[in-house]
Parts: C-alpha cells; sequence; structure tokens
C-alpha cells in the first residue's frame, strides 16, 4: 500500500501557518476574544478569592472550641453559668422559662463511685446535627466552627433542639424585654449558647471562660483548635482528652479532661 | 326599593360631609422626626428608600459571614438616633413618636426588629466614635423635602 503514495503535487504546496485563510483568521481571533472576555470575571474573582481580602473568614483555618478540665472544676461553684446568664441578659428565673445555653452537670462512675462534675454548653460540633435538620436554614455554622442561629430565619419549629443530643439549644416561647443590644433574642426562636461571638469577634473570650478565670477554679479555655501555637491545641496534645458522645461522630469543638 | 330616593341622597350626603370633613382635616401630617447625633451612613433620600435592603444585607453578612460594614448595624443606626428623656434615661427607638415608630406609623408599617433586638443602645453614640469603612462622611446635604417642621429638637419626650 505504501507504494501507492504520491508525493505532494508542486501546485499544491504544504500549508504553512501564515497562509491561514484570512476568515478564518479573524473567527479565531475572535472566538479568543470571546474566551478571554468569558473568563475574566472568574479569573478577577479567583484573584480576590486567593487574596483572602479582610473578614472573607475562608483563608483562615480556624476553629474555635474550648477545653475543659473537669478535674479542676468543682460542684458549688456556678460562676461560668451566672457569667452565661448576666452577659446575655437570659432571666435568672430558673422556671420552665429558662433559656439555658450552659448548665453544670455532675456524673457518677456507676461502677467506681467516681464523680465528676463540669459545664456542658453547645459543642460547637464539626458536624452538627442540628445544622443537618435545620428546614430553613437557620441553623449554621460559621467558617470558624461556631454553630448559631441565624434568628432572621428561624421559624421555631424546635426539630434542631430535637436533633441535638447535648440538649444545648432552647426555645423562648414567651415576648421578651430587655435584650442586651449584642444578644439579641426573643419569642418564637430557638437559641443556645455563642460561644460569645460578640467577644470572640472582637477579640475577646466567652464570658464563661472569663468567669472561670477569675472567679472559677480556671478550669475552661478558649482558642482556636487549628493554630498549633494556640495555648488549647498545646493542652489538648499534652493529655488525653475526650468530647461527649464523641461515638455520635458529631465531632464537637469543646473538649473535656477527666470524664 | 321603595326608598332608593332617599338611599341616594343618603349616599350623597355621606359623601359630601366626607369629603368637606377630610378636606377641613387636611392631609396627615408628616411625621416628626428627632434628630439623629451623628451622619447617616447614606444620604437621607436613600437611606430613607433603601434602609430595609441594607438592613436586610448587613445582617446577612454578619450574622452568617463575618463579612459587611459593622457601620451598617442595626444597632449603630439606634445608638445614633436615640433620645433620651428628661431624667437623661434612653427611650426605645420604637416608642411613640420616637425615631422608627414616627416614621412606620405613618407609613402603616410594623417592623419585628424589636421582637428580638434592643431598641435602647448600651451606651450613647459617641461623636467621633463613628466609622464608616474607615472614612467619616462630612455633612450630607438636607434635602428640601426634610424641611424643619418635620424635624423636632432633642428634648422630652413621652
Amino acid at each position: 500500500m505504501t507504494d501507492q503514495h504520491t508525493p505532494p503535487t508542486v501546485d499544491e504546496p504544504p500549508r504553512q501557518d501564515s497562509e491561514i485563510d484570512p476568515t478564518r483568521r479573524r473567527l479565531l481571533a475572535m472566538a479568543g476574544g470571546v474566551v478571554a472576555l468569558s473568563l475574566a470575571p472568574g479569573v478577577s474573582v479567583l484573584a480576590r478569592t486567593l487574596a483572602g481580602g479582610k473578614g472573607t473568614g475562608r483563608a483562615q483555618p480556624i476553629r474555635y472550641g474550648l477545653l475543659i478540665d473537669a478535674t479542676k472544676c468543682t460542684g458549688k461553684c456556678d460562676a461560668c453559668v451566672n457569667a452565661c446568664v448576666r452577659y446575655n441578659g437570659l432571666s435568672t428565673d430558673r422556671g420552665p422559662d429558662y433559656s439555658q445555653w450552659i448548665r453544670k452537670v455532675t456524673v457518677t462512675d456507676p461502677k467506681t463511685g467516681s464523680v465528676s462534675r463540669f459545664p456542658v454548653m453547645c459543642q460547637h460540633c464539626a458536624e452538627p446535627a442540628c445544622v443537618e435538620v435545620c428546614p430553613t436554614g437557620a441553623s449554621f455554622k460559621r467558617s470558624d466552627g461556631i454553630v448559631l442561629v441565624d434568628k432572621h430565619r428561624c421559624i421555631g419549629c424546635r426539630y434542631c433542639m430535637m436533633a441535638c443530643p447535648y440538649k444545648a439549644r432552647s426555645f423562648v416561647a414567651r415576648n421578651l424585654t430587655d435584650q442586651k443590644p449584642w444578644s439579641p433574642r426573643g419569642r418564637g426562636s430557638v437559641e443556645a449558647c455563642t460561644l460569645c461571638v460578640e467577644r470572640v469577634d472582637k477579640g475577646q473570650i466567652p464570658a464563661c471562660v472569663e468567669a472561670c478565670g477569675s472567679q472559677g477554679k480556671k478550669a475552661m479555655l478558649f482558642g482556636n483548635l487549628h493554630d498549633p501555637k494556640s495555648e488549647i491545641a498545646k493542652r489538648l496534645a499534652q493529655y488525653p482528652t475526650t468530647t461527649i458522645r464523641a461515638d455520635l461522630g458529631m465531632a464537637p469543638g469543646v473538649h473535656y479532661r477527666g470524664i | 326599593m321603595r326608598n332608593r330616593a332617599l338611599i341616594i341622597a343618603g349616599l350623597v350626603v355621606v359623601f359630601f360631609v366626607g369629603a368637606i370633613w377630610g378636606v377641613h382635616r387636611g392631609p396627615v401630617p408628616l411625621p416628626k422626626i428627632p434628630e439623629a447625633s451623628g451622619h447617616c451612613v447614606l444620604p437621607t433620600a436613600e437611606i430613607r428608600r433603601d434602609h430595609r435592603m441594607l438592613l436586610r444585607a448587613v445582617r446577612e453578612e454578619m450574622v452568617r459571614h463575618k463579612t459587611g460594614n459593622p457601620a451598617d448595624r442595626l444597632t449603630n443606626c439606634i445608638s445614633c438616633h436615640v433620645q433620651k428623656n428628661a431624667a437623661g434615661k434612653f427611650i426605645p427607638v420604637n416608642a411613640h413618636g420616637q425615631f422608627c415608630q414616627a416614621c412606620h406609623v405613618y407609613a402603616g408599617v410594623k417592623p419585628d426588629c424589636f421582637v428580638c433586638h434592643a431598641a435602647v443602645p448600651e451606651k450613647p453614640f459617641a461623636k467621633g466614635s463613628f466609622v464608616n469603612g474607615g472614612a467619616v462622611p462630612t455633612a450630607f446635604p438636607v434635602p428640601s423635602t426634610l424641611s424643619h417642621s418635620m424635624r423636632v429638637p432633642v428634648g422630652d419626650h413621652p
């Protein structure tokens, strides 16, 4: 078959790049222009994203969490609970309308009789069940790991309260007055520990942690779990800790020592 | 329908009485808006029309994404627009005749912001503390529609 190949004839020289049909060249140029134009916005958005502008909250791998040392926490101290109630303007009346953002629990090992006491609040899970079940997207996790209720979207269905294994959330059933300007809360929406976002965003620590340090037993530590240089990450690496109901796989951001 | 003429006459009388009463009474007076203690983030005409959108946008950004201009927050509006009574205590901005309520009553709108949000600030607005994305705005021209008759001086309010 090879012998049937004929060399190119003289009147049909091999095509060179410079001899592209002018119409085709224009078409190619136009196509290139269209492609460039359509990609340009994407490229600029990408550039902004990569630049990690202030406040985007996505570039920094922050995960806020708590470390609670149950070996230091005692039964008589209520500093963290009181600080939370005071700062967030919760009711001090522990009746049926009491909004429980943080509570002290006492657990006893039935076999050994050993007792430990520690506070329990929203565990700010990495895989929060409350966010999974929320039908309106009101339950959400911020980019820094804080799980919140967007009360603008909450319809008060209380699915999240059912889903949360930590009983961390409460429902406001009556009209409230005298809310704190930094802690809006009202009738018809679910609420829970916010890890004091207003304070955290200002670079402060949550009210409970501050109170535990000043009036309590210094059993609570707040920090960025993802920053290996932070005190909380160092301590977590130093000694064994656990999370409550770790078997549920929700990866809580609140770690406990000595329970 | 033997009383048709009577009914029509009655309707005409009611119409004219209503019309005369309406003309005599004049249009519904414009709301008296207490004066703010600082400068707004937008020109008056724009904030008046668009404050809903601005607040909706900033609540989404601040609450969910930690972005947005903190100057646009409702708490800032409140601390700038809140009035004090004779005793020096803050009057809630949603109280009768106060900044939010005065206009919303006039417009027949019932905002539900204050079901959750505090209607009084934590502390009074400090002059010069206001930062609008780094640029402190200078005085905005007040549109002629906002005459002095619509503004009441800061003072006693019920």
